[in-house]
């Protein structure tokens, strides 16, 4: 028996849900893969989304999604031992939130079945399909096949498929970093009371220095609803030659820190999670987002913006389903669906789109990424100069004598610590 | 600050991995080549995999696939390509609520 879609999308993460939904409310005949159990239940991310991309996909979107709290106070702290120097920004705008990518997801899947696509569940799809001509003509899972006009590849970081059709390198680990993750229950009222946060508002803070162990790469907190999601990211090409404990120790170090363990005191860890994600996102974008029949989004296609300050990886993602969507809604209106014409219709409008361009102009992260020793010091002087400048107990130092003695403390010069900075400035 | 309250003590990892359900299949979804694996010098899955599916017992690597977060990590950091994955077939594996 044949089965025919107008679109198969492999991958119900937010790229995947995003596509579907899309040519679905266009009327397509839309067939959604996932290899999980139920919409969600592969979902990992850090915890924040910026809303912009997804009011543009979702109508409702404010209303409707299963959004935690609104980030009002973004922090950036360097740390070392227990002492930390933090930036605090406050805002009332809403324009990004802290969420669970579990139900997200599971709430962009029930857009897509509700606008006509067809959801199916425990699919794990073993390999694209390509006719004699090299033109994609559908999926096949467990010897089975299904057969469709346009296939979006939306599988995620770990990139099976396109590995298998040779469109994609196999992933190097200069190309990724790995999330480790605890959702811990602290309560809302507690939350809002410790983060100093009213009932619906949030915080997303990014932390550097030697939470990762000194390691490339950052911690991180976000504020749910009633826990927290709190974890570390380290860059793996430099974590193989680094790592000197289980790297879940990491995680557990953050969670019972002496500066930071009292804001979710006696929270049960309710999950632990794990994922890669591209982390030098332009490198990571396979040669072409789109063949003949086969167009490619989210994860896969290397969409994640890490500036060292935040992350986007979500509404990057669901951007990129959703213009494959609407490329899939012309291409097929237009009975064209060649890779000349794909690529035209979705990876053009992608790439001048200000996802690859924020992509382009913020690939210094890689440089800062791959000098380990910005980890280690930077905070340590930061905190030196804070601890000189307010732990006063005899003579009060200027701040250019805490400065210049902290930095003899690690080693530099003025001068190398002054042309640091002004290239960090430069490069971010 | 407070004083009083005990400091929090750390999680190992087979407690961590309860706090998170799994539909274990019977099928491995990851195979590992013995031998490929014996003549890794660095064995760095056996820091890196977050699940610690890798364990080193006697110099050697003992592999369990019950616990994995399904994160890939292992698959690209092996220095000795020695590692078959995939991603669980059923819907099994890994069922994450709040992530």
């Amino acid at each position: 028996m044949e089965t025919k879609f107008d679109v198969v999308v492999v991958g119900a993460g937010p790229a995947g849900a995003s596509a579907a939904y899309t040519a679905a409310r266009h009327g397509l005949k839309v067939l959604l893969v996932e290899r999980g159990r139920g919409a969600g239940s592969k979902q990992v991310f850090g915890g924040r989304v910026y809303a912009a991309p997804l009011r543009e996909i979702y109508e409702d979107f404010d209303k409707e999604a299963p959004i935690h709290r609104w980030v009002r106070k973004e922090r950036v702290s360097l740390v070392h031992g227990d002492r930390m120097v933090t930036f605090e920004y406050e805002s009332d705008r809403t324009v990004s939130f802290t969420t669970y990518l579990t139900q997200l997801t599971s709430w962009m899947v029930e857009k897509a079945v509700s606008a006509g696509a067809i959801f199916v569940d425990e699919v794990r799809v073993d390999s694209i399909v390509r006719d004699d001509a090299g033109k994609v003509i559908g999926v096949e899972s467990g010897g089975e096949r299904v057969y469709a006009d346009i296939v979006v590849d939306a599988e995620g970081v770990n990139r099976l498929l396109l590995e298998k059709l040779g469109l994609a390198e196999k992933t190097r680990p200069s190309q990724v970093a790995l999330g480790v993750k605890e959702v811990v229950k602290v309560g809302e009222d507690k939350i809002n009371e410790r983060f100093g946060v009213a009932p619906g508002e949030g915080v997303s803070w990014v932390l550097t220095g030697d939470v990762t162990g000194n390691m490339p790469g950052g911690a991180f907190i976000y504020t749910n609803k009633d826990t927290v999601s709190i974890g570390v990211v380290v860059y793996l090409e430099s974590a193989v030659n680094m790592v000197k404990e289980p790297i879940h120790i990491l995680v557990e170090k953050l969670r019972t820190h002496p500066s930071l363990s009292r804001l979710w005191a006696d929270g049960d860890v309710m999950e632990y999670a794990a994922r890669l994600t591209p982390e030098s996102g332009y490198r990571y974008m396979p040669r072409k987002l789109a063949t003949h029949g086969l167009m490619v989004a989210g994860d896969a296609a290397g969409l994640l913006l890490n500036t060292g300050y935040t992350f986007r990886g979500v509404d990057y993602a669901a951007l990129s389903g959703y213009m494959a969507g609407n490329a899939a809604v012309k291409a097929l209106e237009e009975g064209d669906t060649g890779e000349e014409n794909l690529r035209r219709l979705y990876e053009k409008p992608l790439l001048e789109s200000f996802i690859v361009r924020d992509l382009k102009r913020h690939r210094g992260i890689e440089w800062l990424m791959s000098n380990p020793e910005f980890f280690k010091k930077y905070p340590a002087l930061a905190t030196g100069v804070a601890c000189r400048l307010f732990d006063l107990e005899g003579e009060a130092p200027t701040v250019y004598e805490a400065l210049r003695s902290s930095a003899s403390d690690q080693g530099l010069s003025l001068l190398r610590l002054v042309l640091d900075m002004f290239r960090v400035v430069r490069k971010l | 600050m407070s004083t009083g309250e005990a400091k929090p003590k750390l999680i190992r990892v087979e407690d961590l991995l309860q706090r998170t359900v799994y539909d274990v299949d019977h099928r491995a979804h990851i195979i590992v080549d013995p031998e490929k694996c014996a003549r890794c010098p660095k064995k760095p899955c056996t820091y890196l995999c977050p699940a610690s599916c890798y364990v080193l017992v006697d110099d050697r690597v003992v592999f369990s696939y019950e616990g994995c977060l399904e994160c890939g990590t292992c698959r690209v950091i092996c220095p000795m390509e020695a590692i078959t994955w995939n991603f669980p077939v059923s819907g099994k594996g890994v069922q994450y609520r709040f992530a």
